[in-house]
């Protein structure tokens, strides 16, 4: 009874982070190949004074990138599903407050970015989507371990 | 050996701890090389070659009527398909401004849309060397793909547009051939970072903003809002 619910939790554990490194290492991948767009989306969200928001721009991809290779390899697994839900924790609350401050802007998520017309905002998609992955970075935190990862589970 | 076998467990442990280390220490450093190298090439470039007509005062923008007010700024995108819109009602007014010499007028051809509006831009600051980027900045709109970076900018066909503008020397070929200006490009994008600017396209009156959801694609309105402003 105990080992099978172990055993899917491995294998929980490996789809979990499968699918969060995934997206980290496409998202950042996207934006990494456009650092000027990856900026402008930043700036867009009107939080960070303009210096900072350019400077966040073009390191953010590489962070996403290595969050989600460590996620990938399963190494560090459980500092990496910090930094990955960390990161949605962020992106929810930057693109709510655009959304109650009435902005139209594209979230940038995956490349892209930057004002939109009104009406072709997707606020309340992104931040469903921010939020399941939010749940796997938390699962993960909890079920560091699981199938073919270079992390291993701490002997009994 | 077979009696380390049988101990594998505790042989293998501090083996697997170094690999787990090294793979760690090479996604952070992936990582720190990456965002480092990301942060510093997105910068001005102090030195380099400028076509004619760039004011370094105004963010290396092509620049009509230096002397001229006020002052009229333009960031777009030649991929930009709103900006193809805004050309099209408001081209041909912002020409007349600019013949007349009834303002300064200051087009800043971001290129964050992709690889081949870096390329568009950089004919285009090749056409301000002849003399012709108006021209070819109405030649490239009218030309413009429907999608963006579909492989269709591509050099040879922006020399085609020059011709199709006007542009008959040969320095205009070699000039787009050989990406004299794609470094420039870079200095035009980090000025529109640094001006906060996060649509294209975006036109400044004397550096205010003019209303994106009234004074854009209302050709009136646009016009009032430069003659309120001094245009005669």
């Amino acid at each position: 009874m105990f080992n099978s619910i172990h055993k899917q939790q491995s294998w929980l554990s490996l789809i979990a982070r499968l699918i969060l490194g995934g997206v980290l290492i496409a998202a950042g991948a996207l934006k990494a190949g456009n650092p000027a767009h990856a900026a402008m989306a930043v700036r867009a969200y009107q939080i960070l004074p303009v210096t900072l928001a350019n400077v966040l721009g073009y390191a953010l991809p590489w962070v996403e990138m290595g969050a989600g290779l460590a996620l990938v390899i399963g190494v560090a697994v459980k500092v990496a599903a910090i930094l990955g839900g960390g990161l949605m924790l962020i992106f929810i609350i930057a693109i709510a407050q655009a959304w109650a401050r009435g902005l139209s802007i594209d979230c940038g998520c995956f490349g892209g970015g930057g004002a939109v017309a009104p009406g072709h905002t997707a606020y309340l998609q992104e931040i469903l989507r921010d939020t399941g992955l939010t749940a796997l970075a938390v699962y993960l935190f909890r079920f560091p371990h699981g199938k073919f990862g270079l992390d291993k589970a701490p002997q009994a | 050996m077979a009696t380390a076998n049988k101990n594998g467990n505790q042989s293998k442990q501090p083996q697997q701890k170094g690999m787990r280390g090294l793979v760690i220490g090479m996604i952070i450093f992936v990582v720190a090389v990456g965002a480092a190298f990301a942060v510093i090439s997105n910068q001005s470039i102090k030195s380099l070659k400028l076509p004619s007509s760039v004011s370094k005062a105004d963010g290396y923008g092509i620049t009509f009527n230096p002397t001229g007010s006020p002052k009229i700024d333009i960031w777009e995108d030649f991929q930009c398909p709103i900006c193809d819109r805004f050309e099209g009602i408001n081209g041909n007014y912002i020409n007349q401004v600019i013949q007349a010499g009834h303002a300064k007028v200051v087009f800043h051809t971001m290129s964050f849309i992709g690889p081949e509006s870096i390329l568009a831009a950089n004919a285009a600051a090749c056409a301000a060397n002849s003399g012709k980027f108006v021209q070819f900045h109405a030649a490239l709109y009218n030309n413009q793909p429907t999608t963006e970076n579909s492989g269709k900018i591509t050099n040879p066909w922006l020399i085609l547009i020059g011709a199709a503008a006007g542009i008959s020397d040969s320095k205009f070929a070699s000039c787009v051939n050989n990406g004299d200006y794609i470094n420039w490009t870079k200095n035009i994008e980090a000025d529109a970072a640094a001006k906060n600017v996060n649509a294209t396209p975006t036109v400044f009156v004397n550096g205010k903003e003019l209303d994106r959801n009234t004074q854009y694609m209302d050709p009136a309105a646009f016009k009032k809002a430069l003659t309120d402003a001094g245009v005669k």
